[in-house]
């Protein structure tokens, strides 16, 4: 077995990592030098940088040599199976799993319960978005293999979410419309992706660029639309105050510590100061996808963040 | 320190290996490609594992909580105009650096053989989004309704879906998913904690939600009239 792909354009790789990071150690010089900030922050700055120059090397080579043409090729093996049907199951059963994993969808589930109110549990609304995006992936199969214009899935598909818009609870809305992302993990954008591409591209009368596409949309689309259905399902009163409610019980051990990090952003002067290692350590354990929790939470309710939510993960009856 | 990064690393491999082992059987029961294939997706599956995880180890050690003390900074020093314009270059430059982005793009130059380059697609997404980011900033500053927005921007999407040409249809709503990726979600919300912060007493809360979903709206959009004007 030859593992020399491994390596395959990797200097192109590089040099477009290269384009990608400068932009954003650019501007973070500019502000920090504008605003004087602290000057150990460059040496933070220059780390974080180079971590995410070579994460972002890594991760583009990995898709590049390995998920994309193995998708591709996966996809037009399928696709050109006679019983290409199996894409139907096939997609339906990868979009269940990658939202099962993806732990940006376990937050969500918790702030769908606390929108509200503890009336939905969080087990349902997780299971019901694997179901939804399994849904929608495996329509989006049937769409390129029957050869449905995307139109006739996706204009639907915003209508319905503008019309549960206009009769839900504003609350159900922003959690919902801020949920569009977290369906799209890594698996969907680069693997699964990269199948349907493959499958369109191998079959007759399907273009690549015209059907392969699009499966994102509607992964991204599932989860809007659920959460306000579910919103609709369970109806709530008291659910209308605090969008992002928090239950203070599972506030408990993580919860000194955090406090201490939102006290010390609270202090303005300090924090830009002396305090900057402070406000370091606070973010480290932003989540992926769903600091939107924490942030708010950070400014509206001191200390009760993001930990908890990963205590949910863990442990949903916490 | 190391248990944030340890957390990090978990969180990457909970989301990564499930759909490897689901592939590996389909594989190995559905499809049987060459064995030099699967190892190819093996390789890659190491290698998208460890990047994601030094990047966003970098992202959330480093670049987050810098984006954090610039935001505060901001502020309390920076005038409306200035944070505007400051919505707009950090919308731009995160979506720039954005792996989702990039990997659709590149999906799509390959896909389209070409025809649609993945740099003019890039740029595409992530003027939209410095557009919608800073949208969406001001809206928070007018207290307008989220939506208001939300609805004028579906509907506008809608609309111009009619006159795209079809190779750009789908591309432009998938871009509005790619967009929600690990550098662009915490860097604008950090943002938007800054301009609601602008406003002192009144609610926070409420008027933060939706700056994603104002967000992904942007890209679609932009990608739309990238096809009009090149399609």
């Amino acid at each position: 077995m030859n593992f020399s792909f491994v390596l395959q354009e990797f200097d192109q790789v590089l040099l477009e990592v290269l384009t990608a990071v400068t932009p954003v150690l650019g501007m973070f010089l500019l502000f920090v030098l504008i605003y004087k900030l602290p000057k150990n922050l460059l040496l933070t700055l220059l780390k974080g940088v180079l971590f995410a120059f070579a994460g972002l090397a890594l991760f583009l080579q990995g898709v590049k040599v390995g998920f994309m043409p193995v998708g591709t090729e996966m996809g037009s093996v399928l696709g050109g199976m006679p019983d290409r049907w199996i894409l139907i199951p096939i997609g339906f059963l990868l979009g269940f799993v990658a939202t099962l994993a993806e732990p940006a969808v376990r937050i969500l589930c918790h702030q769908v319960e606390d929108t509200s109110s503890g009336a939905i549990k969080s087990n349902l609304i997780l299971y019901t978005l694997c179901l939804a995006v399994g849904i929608f992936i495996a329509l989006a199969m049937t769409r390129i293999i029957y050869g449905i214009p995307f139109y006739y899935i996706i204009i639907p598909g915003y209508m319905l979410a503008i019309i549960l818009m206009i009769f839900s609870k504003p609350s159900f809305t922003a959690v919902a419309f801020d949920s569009g992302g977290v369906a799209t993990g890594p698996m969907t954008v680069t693997f699964i992706m990269a199948l349907a591409v493959g499958a369109a591209d191998t079959m007759e009368g399907r273009d690549a660029v015209v059907d392969g596409f699009g499966l994102i949309a509607l992964v991204a689309l599932a989860p809007i639309i659920m959460v306000m259905l579910l919103g609709f399902l369970f109806p709530e009163e008291e659910a209308e105050q605090d969008p992002y409610g928090e239950d203070l019980e599972t506030e408990s051990d993580h919860g000194d510590k955090e406090n201490e990090g939102t006290e010390k952003h609270e202090s303005t002067e300090d924090d830009q100061s002396s305090e900057a290692s402070g406000d370091l350590e606070e973010a480290e354990v932003e989540p992926y996808e769903e600091s939107n929790i924490s942030d708010d939470e950070k400014n509206q309710n001191a200390g009760n963040k993001n930990e908890e939510d990963d205590n949910h993960d863990r442990d949903p009856q916490a | 320190m190391l248990n944030n990064v340890k957390e990090i690393f978990l969180e990457v491999l909970q989301a990564i290996v499930p759909i490897v082992v689901v592939i590996t059987l389909i594989q190995f029961f559905v499809i049987r490609t060459p064995i030099e294939l699967f190892w190819q997706f093996i390789v890659g599956a190491v290698l998208v594992t460890s990047g994601l995880f030094l990047f966003l180890v970098g992202v959330r050690i480093s670049l987050l909580p810098i984006g954090h003390m610039i935001g505060s900074e901001l502020v309390s020093r920076g005038s409306v105009v200035i944070l505007l314009v400051a919505a707009f270059i950090f919308g731009f430059v995160v979506t720039v650096a954005e792996p989702d982005v990039r990997v659709l793009s590149h999906q799509v130059d390959i896909a389209s053989a070409g025809a649609i380059e993945a740099g003019v697609l890039i740029i595409a997404v992530s003027l939209g989004v410095g557009f919608f980011v800073t949208v969406a900033i001001l809206r928070i500053l007018l207290g307008v309704p989220i939506a208001y927005l939300l609805t004028t921007g579906y509907i506008l999407i809608v609309i111009l879906s009619f006159f795209v040409p079809p190779d750009f249809v789908a591309i432009s709503f998938d871009a509005g998913g790619v967009t929600t990726g690990p550098m662009a979600v915490p860097f604008i919300l950090a943002l938007g904690v800054g301009a609601t912060s602008v406003l002192g007493g009144k609610s926070g809360v409420s008027d933060t939600f939706g700056l994603i979903g104002l967000a992904s709206i942007g890209p679609v959009i932009g990608v739309m009239i990238l096809g009009v004007i090149f399609g």
